[in-house]
This record gives C-alpha cells, sequence and structure tokens, in this order.
C-alpha cells in the first residue's frame, strides 16, 4: 500500500503530499474505455485540435492495469456492466473515474430496461461530465477539475467530528495507531485478490470519491 | 391526409389473421412490382398481396415462406439475392381501439384480434432488376416457431437471432438460436407489448416524473 | 536406451510445474519412466511424452481466445471469441450486445417527432443517416414525401453527404491507428473537426444532431454558408489527397491491407453485406443510384467501385467516395432551390420558427408574441402538436437510405396514434457482424484487426 498506509498518526505531510499529488495529476493515464458516441468525443478531444497531450494524458493505455484514469464514455448496457466492474478493479490505486456524458451519469435519454441508470450504480464517480455528448472543451473542463481534485487529496483521511477511533478505523479501513504498533502487522492483513471489491469494504484507498477536504460532507 | 383511403375497418370479420394494414387500389405499385406480384402469385396459391405506398407486400402462411423465399432468391425473373432484413411485430390479442377523430383527423377503428400474433416480415431486394419486397408471415404469439431461412440466405442467421431474442420465436433448424443482443441468461422477450419499457422515475428538485411507459402523455 | 532416459539428464535440477503431482521424487520418476510404467495413474513430466495422452489436452491444439470487449482494437465494444491454431484464426464467433439500448422500444412510448432524437444516436458516426431514414419512412407513412420541400431535401442531401465524408474520416483514423499509423489517426480527426464546425453552424451541435425532422428540417441554414461550404470544400479536397500520399502508396498501407479480408461477392450477398465492402467486390450497388432519395438522383457522380475484395480495395472505395460526396455538396449548395424548410401542412409541420436568441437555439421571439399575445388557437396548436405530436395513418413502410457503412433501412409499422408502433432499424453494422466469421477466416491475429477495420462496424448500430 505504500506510504499511505504506514504513517503513524499524528503526522502530516504536506509538501510530500503536494508534490505526489502534483505528479499524480500531471500525468494521468486515461484507460482505452469509449462505449458510444461520447467516445468519438473523448477521440477528439485526445486528437490535434483539442489536445489531451498538454495534461500529460496522450498515452492511452490498452490494458487497465496500467492506467489510472477510466472516462466511462458513454451509455453503459445491463451486459456492459459485470464487464466495467471487472475493469474497474484490474485498475491499479490510486485510480480515478470519470463519468462522461448523460447515459453514464445518469442514464441519459435512456430510461429503460437496457441501460444502467449511472455507471455510479457500478463504480464509484469522482467527476461527472454532462451533456450529449459533452464538448471536448466541456470534457477538458471536467478533466482540469479533477486535477484539482486530485491536487487537494490528503495522504490521510482526517477523522470527522465527533468520530471515534473505531469508527474512524471501520471507515476508512486504515489500522489504528495501536495496530500499527503492532508487532508484524503488516504480516496479518490479508492479501487483497484482484477482482475483490473495494467498494463494500468502504477503504478510502486510492479511492479518492467520497473523500472530502477537511472531512466535510458536500 | 393522403393516405385516408384507410377507412376499411374489414376486420369485422374476425379473423384472427387478417391483416391491419390498409389496403389501398393495386394501381400505386409499379410495374416492376406488379410483375413481380404475378411472378409470384403465379407460382404459389394463398397469397395475399398488399400494396401501400407502393410498396408490394405478399402474405403467406408460415409454411409457405422458405419455398417462397427459395423461389425468390433462384427465379430468373425476381434473382432476389440480398435477405435485407428479417423483422417482427407483435399485435397481442385483445380488442383495441384506436384514437377517436378528434383528435387524429382519421375515422375510428375498433380492431380487434382473438389470439395475439407475431407478424414477421422478410424483406427481399434484387439488385440485378432493382426492386424490393416484403413477404408477411404470421405466428400465432403464444409458441411462435417458424422453421430457419438460414439454409436460403445466410444473412438470416443474426436477423432470426435478434427476433428470438426480443420476440421469441424459436427457429427450428437454426445452428446457433441464442440471445445475440441481450445477456444470456436474461428472461423475457423485450420487444412484445406485454413487455414493459422498465426504467425508473426520475427525480427533479421535488417533483418526480414517471418512467416513459407510464407517463399519460 | 528409451527417449525418456536420454532426455531426464540434461533437465536442470528444478522443480517441474508440468508434473500434476508433486508427491513423488525426481528419482521416482524417473525410474517409472525407464521402465515404461507410470507410478501413479496420472503423472506426466515433459519428459516422459505422455503430452499426447493428457486427459484435458484441446483436440487440434486449437485455443480460444477471447479478444474485447474492452480492446483498443476493436471498434466500441466488440468481442469476438477466436479460436486460434497457433496465430491463425479458425473460427470467430462475435458476441455483441454490449451496447445495447433498447432504441427501438424507446421510440414507441413518444411521440413521432421524439423518435428523431432517440434514432439519431444510434450509429453515432453518422447520425444524419439515421434522422434521414427514419423521417423519410414516417414521411411515406404520412404520404407527404411529395410535399416535402425541394430546399429541405437538398440540404438533407448536403448534410448527409457532408456527414458521410466525417464517418469516412473517423473510419479512416481509428483504421489507421489500429494499423499503427497515429498520423493517420491525427490528420482523421482534424478534417473531421473542420466538418463539425460546418455542422454544428447549421445544426447547433456537433454530433446527434436531431435536425433532420419528418417533413423536412428544423431549420434553415445560416448566412455565410455558402462561403464556408466553398473553404470546406477547397480545403477538404487537398486534404483528402494528403491522406492519399500518406498511404495509398505507403508500403506499410499496402502489406497490411493488400489481399487482407478478403470477402466475394457471393459471400457478400449471401451475408447480405453491402455499401463499400459490396462495392470492393465489383457490384456497382448504391441505394443512391438504384432506389434514390431526396432527390440526390439530379447530381452527377459516380459510384465507386474496386474488384480486389480486400481491405485495401475497400480503403480506395472510402477515400474517393469522399471525393464524390464533396462533389455532390457542392453541385447542390450552387443548384440550392429557394423556398422554405419544412413541410406546409400546418398538422405536421414543427410548429416553432426557431432562431438564435442569447441563451442558444430556441422560439423566436415574434413567434412567441404571436402565440401568446395574438392568437389563441395558434396556442392551443403549438402546445398540442408539441405535446401530443400528430398521428400517422396505419400502415408499414420500409425506407432505406445508402449511409457510409451500406443500406440503413427503416421498418416503420404504424396504428394510427401519434407513437409509433414498432420501429426495426435494419442497420448495416448488424449484418455485418454476421459475416465476421467468414471474413476473418484464416487470417492472422493483426489481420483480423485490419479485417474488422475495413468493416467499419459501428457497435452503436449493432446493438441498437
Amino acid at each position: 500500500m505504500g506510504i499511505e498506509a504506514r504513517l503513524p498518526d499524528g503526522i502530516l505531510l504536506t509538501s510530500v503530499e503536494k508534490v505526489v499529488n502534483w505528479g499524480r495529476a500531471g500525468s494521468l493515464f486515461p484507460a482505452t474505455f469509449g462505449l458510444a458516441c461520447c467516445a468519438i468525443e473523448m477521440m477528439s478531444t485526445g486528437a490535434a485540435h483539442y489536445d489531451l497531450a498538454r495534461f500529460g494524458m496522450e498515452v492511452w493505455r490498452g490494458s487497465p492495469r496500467q492506467a489510472d484514469l477510466m472516462i466511462i464514455a458513454g451509455r453503459v448496457s445491463q451486459k456492459m456492466a459485470p464487464v466495467i466492474r471487472n475493469l474497474y478493479d484490474q485498475m491499479p490505486d490510486p485510480k480515478w473515474v470519470i463519468s462522461m456524458g448523460v447515459c453514464a451519469s445518469s442514464g441519459g435519454m435512456f430510461n429503460n430496461y437496457a441501460i444502467v441508470q449511472g455507471v455510479d450504480h457500478i463504480i464509484p464517480v469522482d467527476m461527472y461530465v454532462p451533456g450529449c455528448p459533452p464538448r471536448p472543451e466541456m470534457l477538458l473542463d471536467g478533466i482540469v477539475k479533477l486535477h484539482a481534485k486530485i491536487k487537494q487529496e490528503q495522504f490521510r483521511e482526517r477523522k470527522r467530528k465527533g468520530e471515534s477511533d473505531e469508527e474512524f478505523a471501520r471507515r476508512t479501513g486504515w489500522p489504528t495507531a495501536e495496530e500499527t504498533e503492532m508487532e508484524g502487522w503488516a504480516a496479518h492483513q490479508p492479501t487483497r485478490k484482484s477482482g475483490e471489491s473495494t467498494v463494500a469494504a468502504g477503504t478510502g484507498h486510492g479511492q479518492r470519491a467520497g473523500h472530502r477536504a477537511g472531512g466535510e460532507d458536500l | 391526409m393522403a393516405g385516408s383511403g384507410s377507412g376499411n375497418p374489414n376486420m369485422a370479420s374476425g379473423e384472427a389473421t387478417k391483416l391491419r394494414v390498409s389496403r389501398l387500389p393495386e394501381s400505386q405499385l409499379s410495374e416492376q412490382l406488379r410483375a413481380v406480384r404475378d411472378n409470384l402469385v403465379g407460382a404459389f396459391d394463398g397469397l395475399e398481396v398488399i400494396g401501400f405506398r407502393g410498396e408490394l407486400t405478399l402474405v403467406c402462411p408460415p409454411e409457405l415462406v422458405l419455398d417462397v423465399l427459395q423461389h425468390c432468391r433462384d427465379d430468373a425473373g425476381l434473382s432476389c439475392e440480398l435477405l435485407v432484413d428479417l423483422s417482427g411485430v407483435h399485435w397481442p390479442a385483445g380488442q383495441r381501439e384506436e384514437l377517436a377523430e378528434e383528435t387524429t383527423g382519421w375515422p375510428r377503428y375498433e380492431l380487434g384480434d382473438e389470439a395475439g400474433r407475431i407478424e414477421l416480415d422478410y424483406i427481399v431486394r434484387s439488385l440485378l432488376h432493382n426492386h424490393v419486397f416484403r413477404i408477411r408471415t404470421s405466428l400465432p404469439d403464444a409458441e411462435p416457431q417458424m422453421p430457419t431461412a438460414t439454409g436460403i440466405y445466410r444473412s438470416a442467421d443474426l436477423m432470426e437471432r435478434e427476433v428470438f431474442d426480443f420476440f421469441g420465436v424459436d427457429f427450428e433448424g437454426h445452428p446457433d438460436l441464442r440471445r445475440i443482443l441481450m445477456p444470456e441468461e436474461w428472461e423475457g422477450y423485450p420487444h412484445r407489448k406485454d413487455y414493459p419499457l422498465g426504467g425508473v422515475e426520475v427525480q427533479y428538485k421535488g417533483a418526480t416524473v414517471p418512467p416513459p411507459d407510464q407517463r399519460s402523455y | 536406451m528409451s527417449d525418456q532416459q536420454q532426455v531426464a539428464p540434461d533437465r536442470p535440477a528444478q522443480d517441474d510445474d508440468s508434473d500434476l503431482t508433486t508427491e513423488q521424487s525426481r528419482e521416482e520418476r524417473a525410474v517409472a519412466a525407464a521402465a515404461g510404467t507410470m507410478v501413479a495413474p496420472h503423472t506426466y513430466t515433459v519428459a516422459s511424452g505422455e503430452w499426447e495422452d493428457l486427459p484435458d489436452a484441446v483436440e487440434d491444439d486449437l485455443m480460444v481466445i477471447n479478444m474485447g470487449p474492452q480492446h483498443p482494437s476493436t471498434h466500441g465494444v466488440l468481442r469476438m471469441v477466436l479460436t486460434l491454431d497457433g496465430e491463425t484464426v479458425v473460427d470467430n464467433k462475435p458476441v455483441i450486445g454490449y451496447l445495447h439500448t433498447g432504441i427501438e422500444k424507446n421510440l414507441e412510448f413518444r411521440p413521432w417527432v421524439h423518435g428523431v432524437t432517440f434514432v439519431t444516436r444510434m450509429d453515432y458516426l453518422s447520425p444524419l443517416f439515421n434522422e434521414l431514414g427514419y423521417c423519410l419512412a414516417v414521411e411515406k407513412l404520412l404520404g407527404i414525401t411529395d410535399e416535402v420541400p425541394e430546399r429541405a431535401s437538398a440540404i438533407r442531401v448536403i448534410l448527409t453527404e457532408l456527414n458521410r465524408i466525417a464517418s469516412h474520416l473517423v473510419w479512416l483514423a481509428t483504421g489507421g491507428l489500429e494499423l499503427g499509423s497515429t498520423s493517420a489517426m491525427i490528420y482523421g480527426f482534424r478534417e473531421r473537426e473542420t466538418v463539425l464546425d460546418i455542422l454544428e453552424y447549421v445544426t447547433g451541435l456537433r454530433m446527434n444532431h436531431a435536425f433532420i425532422r419528418p417533413g423536412g428540417l428544423a431549420q434553415d441554414l445560416p448566412p455565410e454558408f455558402n462561403e464556408r461550404i466553398a473553404t470546406l470544400v477547397s480545403e477538404l479536397n487537398d486534404r483528402i489527397d494528403e491522406f492519399e500520399d500518406l498511404l495509398t502508396g505507403n508500403p506499410i498501407w499496402i502489406e497490411r491491407n493488400k489481399g487482407v479480408a478478403v470477402l466475394t461477392a457471393e459471400q457478400c450477398l449471401d451475408l447480405g453485406v453491402t455499401g463499400p465492402m459490396l462495392r470492393s467486390t465489383g457490384i456497382a450497388h448504391d441505394l443512391r443510384k438504384a432506389a434514390p432519395y431526396c432527390g440526390i438522383d439530379q447530381y452527377d457522380f459516380d459510384v465507386i467501385v474496386t474488384d480486389t475484395a480486400d481491405a485495401f480495395g475497400r480503403y480506395l472505395v472510402r477515400i474517393n467516395e469522399m471525393r464524390q460526396s464533396l462533389r455532390i455538396v457542392t453541385q447542390a449548395v450552387a443548384q440550392l432551390p429557394d423556398g422554405p424548410v419544412m413541410v406546409a401542412d400546418k398538422k405536421v409541420a414543427w410548429p416553432a420558427q426557431l432562431a438564435l436568441g442569447p441563451d442558444g437555439i430556441g422560439n423566436s421571439p415574434e413567434y412567441i408574441s404571436k402565440i401568446m399575445g395574438q392568437s389563441m388557437e395558434a396556442l392551443i396548436h403549438h402546445f398540442k402538436l408539441v405535446t401530443q405530436g400528430f398521428a400517422v395513418p396505419e400502415g408499414q413502410v420500409y425506407c432505406a437510405v445508402e449511409s457510409p457503412r451500406g443500406e440503413l433501412g427503416y421498418h416503420v409499422t404504424s396504428n394510427g396514434t401519434n407513437k409509433p408502433y414498432r420501429v426495426k432499424v435494419r442497420d448495416p453494422s448488424f449484418i455485418h457482424i454476421g459475416a465476421l466469421g467468414d471474413l476473418t477466416n484464416g487470417l492472422l491475429i493483426p489481420d483480423v484487426i485490419a479485417g474488422v477495420a475495413s468493416l467499419d462496424p459501428v457497435m452503436g448500430g449493432v446493438d441498437r
């Protein structure tokens, strides 16, 4: 898990966070995952006119295992939903998801048996970009806002007001201070198998959906 | 509207397979299509001819369909190389009324079908003679079965799978009849009229809008 | 000495993963192998050569590999289950439906005009063709095909031919990218931007325009259209030449496309394949000539045909079709008649006159003042027509247009109400997916990619 899980309680790393976040935001690798019409606009955004390379994102990774940004561009059908979940689980942390277009955000105009009404029924989403399809400028705006969101992430989840240690540990899944001081704590951790869902565990690691700066609920 | 020659609710005869489509004078058909019609009517008994908006439709019982298709493909005067489309329309059983004249401008129809049926339309096109026409048949909608046309036109392969997927028509002899667009384990046949549209109600600023198939407008 | 004994001592002393059981030691196994007997019922080692007897061995060494639905080299969410003999494809079973949206069923619950917005999102690379086919079918049912104004028909032709160019450019861009030419991708999308600029200028949107409505068009052409088209045509002609310079004589392009994915004329017809695929086999079948629509037969253009029936032939067909489309556009703009763009029948025509206001396109202020201030009947009429829509006579028609991929047909059934009863879309990409088995038979995997690229399927049309 890296430095994020091993920080003892009570240490804030602000400069390191800034540098790491800057690095992460500056070179997001999108996974090639276009579904429908929005995919064409996504390709246009990556092409010469509305260039994505200026954000360091011109490298579209074919394999989700090498990508950290998944742009769900297009309508998600019932048959595709398990595939999306599989791909999302294959992506390593930290990962972000942009839901591009109204079909991915909420089912769009297709309110029927065949379309999942919003990809956030399946995976956690960091940025919703509406539009049918969104213009490349709109997608770029969404990406820039996602960069801003990434840049304000913190290594440690901060405790919310009135939250006890146990609740905090349960919410983030991170070890409490006593646990990290335990001998051989790391060896007791179950290894996460690929494909295992991280949503149910409610961990905050790399899954920045639900992360709120300063612990405020938005 | 130009098409209101369709004021002929001749469905009163009560035959379940009577077609609901307006029949306009066959003079609307072009020379070419009239030749096609003569060819087919001469070759097969039991064909009904419909001309609507210049299109030729031949209605035949399900048992005859494959023979008609074979004839269309092999006959030199018809030479239909392409099976353009195979589609289904579901007309469920039950009395139905159409909208009244005040709202549509068309006369009121009362249409009834004792039994529901699934209409299959085979549209064939000839490149040589440059004509296109339709062969229609009706299957009962309870357990629709039909022999496969893949022996005549291989393009029927995917089309029949789609009709199976959406209407439940079982094509006998099809090499690989399984669902094509819906997930394999899906239950129900979505394009039938008794299958709901699905969908959720939409909430916006405190008000809710029902899904499209439950709206009243 | 048996072969086993000769081989065994050369093997390095390491744990064989090839053993199915790990209980016996290597000495025991070697002894057993030398004796020609097996110690345990299922002890297999590479040395002992019993791989042929392995019960789970796949017959004929065929391997089943899944390609898709997420793959950088398939056009959208197409899944192909390839049965491979080494790297040669023996069988190809496509699995589709990953983008199924139920558009056809959606149309049954919306008024006829709203159908345009749904239908436009099926084949999303050529939305105007979808709209055109649908509107032609609705107009045929209504019986107003002759009453659609000529200006509307001419503008429909212009817009759809521009869309054909845009679609072929995307094909070229993605096809080039899949075969390794990133320049083709960048050029293609750059050219496409110029076409989309014009389409945005006319319709307001870059994609999924919902501009062609039953009865005519949503709006008339804006001013300066002629100048922009003239610039576009001259630019595009030069840029298509650039494309040809890059690709047509390019030895890499030729190697990867010539002789690849051959589909003969008989196979095409049997499998229902139309469009550039059919024209690359030598059959000059183009619905714009065979069954013209929207007055397209008054323009002078050629039907491009090659006879090599391979991916390179299809490439040539599409590149030259772009040029022919530019020809049609030039002629149509030059011969553009004046007049209305919507049918005169007030019961069908979209009631509002649209204009560009501060917040986008909407009802023009004059029209609003008329219905709100002056005429109650106009308000009621507008209201009814916009919410309930018009009713279409009972019947069933089939209308086909020549989309960039082939014959795009609309089989529309009406039962006399204000909503369609059943709209079946005969999408060419769906039929072409059925041709994948024949197309990729005996090809190597990279050729499968070239073949699928030359087929140009758009999954929105396949799955609808």
